[in-house]
């Protein structure tokens, strides 16, 4: 486009609508403008218009599509190369290993076996001599008792002392009650708009069932009067033959 | 750190699936909003933006960077757009508004939205979206690539096959329909800020 413009220029209007245009060029149709009436009234109408497209927003979905390896299939990936101690083991590998563990567990002693190939019987509180259990409880008795009596004294001492927790001030106070009055209401409105949407939908929806409903038995009408005329004309078209030969026959 | 497109395409060619991912998570919500405008139905055109990103990545071993990524990606989801419309053998966008998007403005834009404004918003985007199904598809296609996704006259001209003149054409005639059918509704907006 040259900075000559011709009134009513479509071409030379939209670019300078959508600011697509040297400043030369903008400058000459923007002088225009100012003193053409037809044009200015042009480049408000169409900038309305574009400002009301704006209001038209597509669904918020959540999308998150998600490229997995069966979507693209084996032979269009490259594998990456992993160093080979980070990569999993073989299977041969892995069993190796686990007897080496079992081989170690059995080693010290997880498991005792007697001279006899019997498996001798795990210690357990049952096979424990009773004196030591006997001298096991008294110490432990001995020590909750400790615990009990130091605690009791630390519990004392904390009730003695006045509190470190800070007494809310009457402003603070007020404050939250703010804040929560304030949330209450945010919660509300947003609850009535959930309504409102919720009513929209369900309007949405049953104007849309109406309509496809309507075309259904639009349909169904068309095919209906079609099948009827059809079977009129065929009734028709033999009864006239059935005539014509009823004249003819006669005739004879 | 954030890599560039170019960056992510790179590693995606070498196989990394994870940074063709990041390009998903990054370009999906353009390109839904171009299927759905485009197409007008919510699940076609999450079927459409998905098989355009499938599409993409099977191709990425032939993409050499001759276009930005995006325009790439575009090109391709129009493409798909257009076979469905094909497919269908009828005007798009002719149901009723599906979109369900209101409430998640509404909360974008803050607690103030009255539910008068809310009804009002949403009622005006399903005018625009009938008046936007009355277009022709290249008139439609011109003015969504301009007004949602901010493309120049020479980008749309690229990915529409044509010069940059009948980009400019489509643009104007498609706009002076809308403005009609929007008039004759009222539901022009009255300019908010004069022009100096």
């Amino acid at each position: 486009m040259n900075e000559i413009f011709q009134c009513g220029d479509s071409g030379a209007l939209v670019a300078y609508l959508y600011d697509e245009c040297s400043p030369g060029e903008y400058a000459v149709i923007a002088a225009h403008i100012k003193g053409c009436v037809a044009c200015a009234s042009e480049i408000d109408a169409l900038s309305a218009t574009r400002r009301t497209l704006a209001s038209w927003t597509p669904p918020d979905l959540a999308l998150g599509f998600q490229l997995t390896r069966s979507d693209v299939g084996p032979a269009k990936i490259l594998e990456p190369k992993i160093a080979w101690w980070r990569g999993p083991l073989p299977a041969w590998a892995q069993a190796a290993a686990a007897l080496v563990i079992f081989a170690a567990g059995l080693s010290v002693g997880t498991l005792r076996t007697g001279s006899t190939g019997q498996i001798a019987e795990t210690p357990s509180a049952a096979s424990v001599p009773v004196e030591s259990r006997t001298s096991a409880t008294t110490a432990s008795r001995d020590d909750l008792a400790q615990l009990e009596k130091r605690l009791r004294t630390e519990f004392g001492q904390l009730r003695s002392t006045p509190t470190a927790t800070p007494v809310p001030a009457r402003g603070s106070d007020d404050a939250l009650m703010r804040q929560v009055t304030t949330l209450i209401e945010e919660s509300a409105a947003q609850e009535r708009r959930g309504f409102t949407e919720r009513m929209l939908n369900m309007a949405d929806l049953i104007e849309r069932q109406r309509r496809v409903d309507m075309a259904q038995i639009g349909n169904s009408m068309g095919q209906f009067r079609g099948a009827t005329r059809d079977e009129l004309r065929q009734q028709n078209e033999a009864f006239n033959e059935a005539l014509r030969r009823l004249v003819s026959d006669s005739a004879r | 750190m954030t890599r560039t497109d170019e960056e992510l395409v790179a590693r995606a060619q070498g196989g990394d699936i994870e940074s063709f991912n990041q390009l998903i998570v990054r370009w999906e919500r353009p390109i839904y909003a171009l299927a759905y405008r485009v197409i007008g139905k919510e699940e076609d055109a999450r079927d459409v933006c998905q098989d355009a990103f499938l599409r993409a990545y099977r191709a990425l071993p032939g993409f050499k960077g001759q276009a930005k990524f995006s325009s790439w990606l575009y090109r391709i989801a129009l493409n798909l757009c257009r076979d469905w419309i094909r497919r269908q053998r009828r005007a798009p966008v002719s149901q009723l508004p599906e979109d369900a998007d209101a409430i998640e403005l509404a909360s974008e834009k803050g607690p103030v939205e009255s539910i008068e404004d809310l009804v009002a918003r949403r009622e005006l985007s399903a005018i625009v979206e009938e008046a936007m199904s009355e277009l022709s598809e290249e008139q439609r296609t011109a003015i969504i690539l301009k007004e949602y996704h901010g493309m120049t006259f020479q980008e749309i001209a690229d990915m529409q096959g044509c010069p940059l003149s009948t980009v400019k054409t489509r643009l104007y005639q498609g706009l002076s329909l809308l403005r009609r059918r929007l008039e004759q509704q009222g539901q022009l907006m009255p300019e908010l800020v004069k022009r100096t």
